[in-house]
């Protein structure tokens, strides 16, 4: 097939920070699929479109044309997303691909994600294209990088391209190595139709939008398509390529990258993963499909004005059309009133959830201290599965606790070492190996509990090691533990939204934390409020706000009665921020201060 | 019936913590002022005919200080009110006045042209704690100025500001003291507020001087307010203490949601439902622009007659609320605030804060504002 041997289907993974999307930018300045003036200007007005409409292209793939040797070929670039929570997206990318660029930094390094995502390509048994950038950098090390990625990622990189994207220095070699380095897809027009949907998005006009790649035969508009997981027919409405923007095609075959819409009406009815065939003229076997992912970040999310949980369930509905990997389902919490109790892939998804639901749709939202998924044994034999610290039983009910825990593997310079172990330790990590990648850096592996890295652990690691070190992980099942439910009382009242499940050994330190913390949050009320942290009846740490005594002993100026009225109509909207528990008002950040405890004062 | 305050905006020198409209000028400008004055009283008739505007029960000359106000002036004014106004035969007239701008001429004036109270901007009998505050009188000046100003008028209020550089508590108490063995009758306690754009706000952000904190203030306030009710002070609004029977009855109309006319610079009026303030700028004012009014819906006469009732003896009226669309029982804090004791209900429908309550009533006011 020589059309075929014109196509290159690869993604660009990297480290965060080590230039995965200028590269992307270069490339397609390069192949002059977008005028350079135009890029910045265009890019950004099609963000801010799907933005209006509620959604945004995670894996955004785009299509390039590109001369070498005087022959043209089609270069499809799949984006993916760099960060530790997204993996599982990368890995969606991956598949669709025949070859990956493994972008390095060239002062920098192999760092824990680069690791990681080479392992991800290597699974995915793609080629393997290691690129060196930010030569530019005066601390460049280029040829000890290349060593580094033979040494420890294990794949050969003497001739890897050295390049600076921010520059453009060398993209051609990139493009020129792609051509090259990267096998053509295989496939086959005249077999049934089988594609892959890697990710789908959601657009008002033309509905769900499968992103495709296609593995065997073609598709048109017009065409009777199955899907093979959901079982669902459709006919086709319309099928294109990123250029970068969506563009219409007559036609998508064997190794093409593109989309898909056919009125699908809700994106749930888009498996990611799935295949698509004919429906006429079925494929025998499904391509491998994904694993559905699973969230491992846990939180509630509440409107800090009750009148609006509507529009928060509608919010969430909307970035859900987007995301399947984002879970939500109705709560109640005494102190917070309704709102939904949220699952994610990771602390990141978690924050960048809660900030499109405040910025995207002008939501004031309250969440809750994230946890994990907890396997709990009751005495009665039965397990039940729980994230709401307030869901878990009496203690006498339980007879153990499981956590989940992680395989984590920390890239650091030497010297870092002894302040990672401590770190590693204090939030029970169990070491398990240490190794030199060269003099100047370490790998060291431990097991941590989830549990402890979604607290605070990416700051600390950060803050102790100035920003040198890396840090991946992966789930690595569950493992029995001694943990306790710590609550906190408020004038005597349980607050649910407040409880958090702890590890025995850390419950004392954690409820005084807390306690200090509200202390310095909540502001004096009429009476005088005792805070206390408690494990089932016993208290195990207490403070004291006292009585407010004054706010207002200044004079009603005059007759200017509409400027204080004024005045107490502002306060009284910022009341509305408040929630109340039993008489004490409290501001909606003390629920979220339970997340900032370490490392303060 | 109506009440009427008249504004004059002139300074001797303006205080470093004051954020009122009061301006240090010449003999021309307080003259052009006096005059737009009179106009306004001789022309409120023809926008206001209405008879329950015509009867007048309180007079307030604030500022500023009016005693500044050459007394040629000051005459013509009240001449001004009393050519236009019905003053009614139990009328309350009380002129604002500074320590060291008050002679025996001009307090007999004021008493032959029928004022019958005073209240005198005392603010502090500490001579550091004035100095601080930019007063151009001492404490001794003041004390003198009370002892003459009692052979003319019983009925005494002083101004006084708490938090002052300097303060003491036992000092404070004790000019307390000596004010109420001059028999003074009424006593106006503030606590100082650091306005925007004033001197002070400027000394305290160069740090070149400092206030006592607030824990400390609260503590004068709260000594204050003891010593004040031992000595038969009746505090009947939140800043406002009263010997029976001395009340100022002009601001009490303030908080009963009463109708008074304001005349001159950044006064204040509220006739009919309109809340109305005359411009702040001279320019302004004589043009007769820069009017604030505003038309209050329920809406807004719900939130004002909580927010005045609660800040005073006059209290809240359920069934007026209920008339404006608000069932204040549905609130959810009320029956806290009741249980609790910080808010009395009493009889015939009407709520009260406890003036144990008065310095934290912003709090216990938004609580039952409806949502």
């Amino acid at each position: 097939m020589e059309r075929l041997k014109k196509i290159r289907n690869f993604c660009i993974v990297a480290h965060i920070d080590h230039g995965k999307s200028t590269l992307a930018d270069r490339l397609i300045e390069k192949t002059g699929t977008l005028a350079k003036r135009d890029m910045q200007e265009q890019l950004l007005d099609s963000m801010e479109l799907e933005r209006e409409k509620g959604i945004t292209i995670k894996l955004t793939p785009t299509r390039m044309n590109y001369t070498f040797e005087g022959e043209e070929y089609i270069l499809n670039l799949i984006d993916t997303p760099g960060h530790v929570d997204f993996t599982y997206e990368v890995s969606r990318s991956l598949a669709a691909c025949e070859g990956a660029i493994l972008i390095v930094d060239a002062s920098q390094g192999v760092e824990a994600q680069t690791l990681a995502n080479a392992y991800l390509a290597i699974d995915n048994n793609l080629e393997i294209l290691p690129v060196i950038n930010k030569i530019d950098l005066p601390s460049a090390r280029t040829e000890e990088v290349k060593k580094e990625i033979e040494d420890v990622v294990g794949i050969p990189a003497m001739h890897a391209p050295c390049i600076s994207a921010k520059d453009g220095t060398n993209i051609e070699d990139v493009l020129n190595m792609i051509v090259k380095e990267f096998p053509c897809p295989k496939g086959d027009d005249q077999k049934p139709l089988k594609c892959l949907i890697f990710d789908s998005f959601y657009d008002n006009f033309k509905g769900a939008i499968c992103l495709i790649r296609v593995f065997d035969g073609k598709v048109k508009v017009g065409d009777k398509i199955k899907m093979m997981q959901t079982g669902k027919i459709y006919d086709v409405t319309e099928v294109g390529v990123f250029v970068p923007f969506a563009k219409s095609t007559e036609v998508l075959q064997s190794g093409d990258v593109g989309y898909l819409a056919c009125s699908i009406k809700t994106i749930s009815d888009v498996a990611v993963g799935d295949t698509v065939t004919s429906a006429i003229n079925p494929t025998d076997e499904p391509l491998p499909g994904y694993k559905k992912v699973q969230p491992v970040v846990f939180c509630g999310i509440f409107p800090v004005d009750g009148a609006k949980y509507n529009e928060l369930k509608e919010s969430l509905e909307k970035l859900k059309l987007n995301d399947a990997s984002l879970e939500f389902q109705p709560e109640v919490s005494q102190a917070l009133g309704y709102g939904f109790r949220c699952g994610f892939l990771g602390l990141l998804h978690l924050e960048i959830i809660t900030e499109r639901l405040e910025r995207e749709f002008n939501l004031d939202i309250i969440t809750t201290a994230p946890s994990v998924f907890y396997h709990v044994y009751k005495t009665d034999g039965e397990m039940i599965e729980l994230s709401n610290p307030s869901s878990l039983p009496i203690v006498v009910e339980i007879e153990y606790i499981e956590e989940p825990i992680v395989k984590a593997s920390i890239f650091t310079p030497p010297q870092y070492v002894g302040a990672i172990m401590e770190l590693c330790q204090e939030k029970r990590g169990v070491y398990k190996d240490l190794s030199y990648i060269d003099e100047n850096r370490v790998k060291i592996n431990y097991v941590l509990p989830l549990g402890e890295i979604i607290y605070d652990f990416f700051d600390s690691l950060k803050s102790r090691t100035k920003g040198y070190a890396s840090f991946d992980y992966e789930i690595a099942g569950y493992e029995k533990s001694e943990l306790v439910k710590v609550d906190i009382l408020l004038n005597g009242e349980k607050c649910d939204a407040l409880s958090i499940i702890v590890h025995k050994d850390k419950a004392y330190t954690r409820g005084r934390a807390l306690t200090e913390k509200l202390k310095k949050i909540i502001p004096r009320q009429l009476f005088e409020v005792p805070i206390q942290a408690a494990i089932g009846g016993k208290i195990i740490a207490r403070e004291t706000i006292s009585a407010m005594r004054k706010d207002v002993l200044a004079k009603c100026y005059g007759g200017d009665i509409s400027r204080k009225r004024k005045l107490l109509e502002k306060q009284k909207e910022g009341k509305k921020r408040m929630r109340k528990i039993g008489s004490v008002e409290i501001p909606s950040e003390a629920f979220m201060s339970i997340l900032k405890l370490d490392g303060e004062d | 019936m109506l009440g009427v305050y008249i504004h004059i905006p002139f300074c001797q020198r303006k205080c470093n913590y004051c954020a009122f409209s009061s301006f240090v000028c010449d003999e021309k400008e307080v003259e052009r002022y006096t005059q737009k004055l009179i106009e306004d009283i001789n022309s409120f008739h023809n926008k206001y005919p209405q008879d329950r505007y015509k009867k007048v029960d309180t007079i307030f000359i604030g500022g500023g200080t009016p005693s500044l106000l050459p007394l040629n002036h000051f005459e013509k004014i009240v001449k001004a009110l009393k050519d236009n106004f019905d003053v009614s035969d139990d009328y309350e007239f009380t002129i604002e006045c500074n320590p060291n701008s008050l002679s025996e001429e001009k307090l007999s004036c004021y008493k032959k042209n029928g004022a019958n109270r005073l209240s005198i901007g005392v603010q502090s009998l500490d001579d550091d704690e004035l100095k601080f505050a930019g007063r151009i009188h001492d404490g001794e000046g003041a004390i003198k100025t009370i002892e003459m100003a009692k052979n003319y008028f019983d009925n005494i209020s002083c101004d006084l500001l708490i938090g002052l550089k300097g303060m003491k508590k036992s000092k404070f108490l004790n000019g307390l003291d000596r004010l109420i063995s001059l028999g003074v009758k009424h006593i106006s306690a503030y606590m100082l507020q650091i306005e925007k754009g004033t001197v002070l706000e400027k000394m305290l952000k160069e740090g070149t001087e400092s206030v006592p904190d607030e824990e400390e203030c609260i503590e004068v306030y709260e000594e204050t307010t003891k010593f004040l009710a031992e000595k038969g002070f009746s505090r009947y609004e939140v800043s406002n203490f009263a010997k029976e029977g001395y009340e100022s009855r002009h601001n009490l109309k303030y908080w009963s949601g009463e109708e008074y006319v304001g005349f001159g610079l950044s006064a204040h009026g509220f006739l009919g439902d309109q809340r109305i303030a005359c411009a702040d700028r001279f320019d302004l004012y004589y043009k007769d622009e820069g009017m604030y009014c505003e038309n209050l819906g329920n809406k807004e006469k719900i939130e004002e007659h909580i927010m005045l009732g609660l800040r005073c003896k006059i209290g809240v009226d359920k069934k007026y609320l209920m008339q404006l669309g608000y069932d204040i029982d549905k609130n959810n804090s009320l029956k806290d605030f009741i249980e609790n004791g910080v808010i009395i209900s009493g009889n015939d429908s009407k709520l009260f804060l406890n003036p144990q309550f008065y310095g934290v009533n912003n709090f216990i006011i938004t609580s039952l504002l409806p949502d």
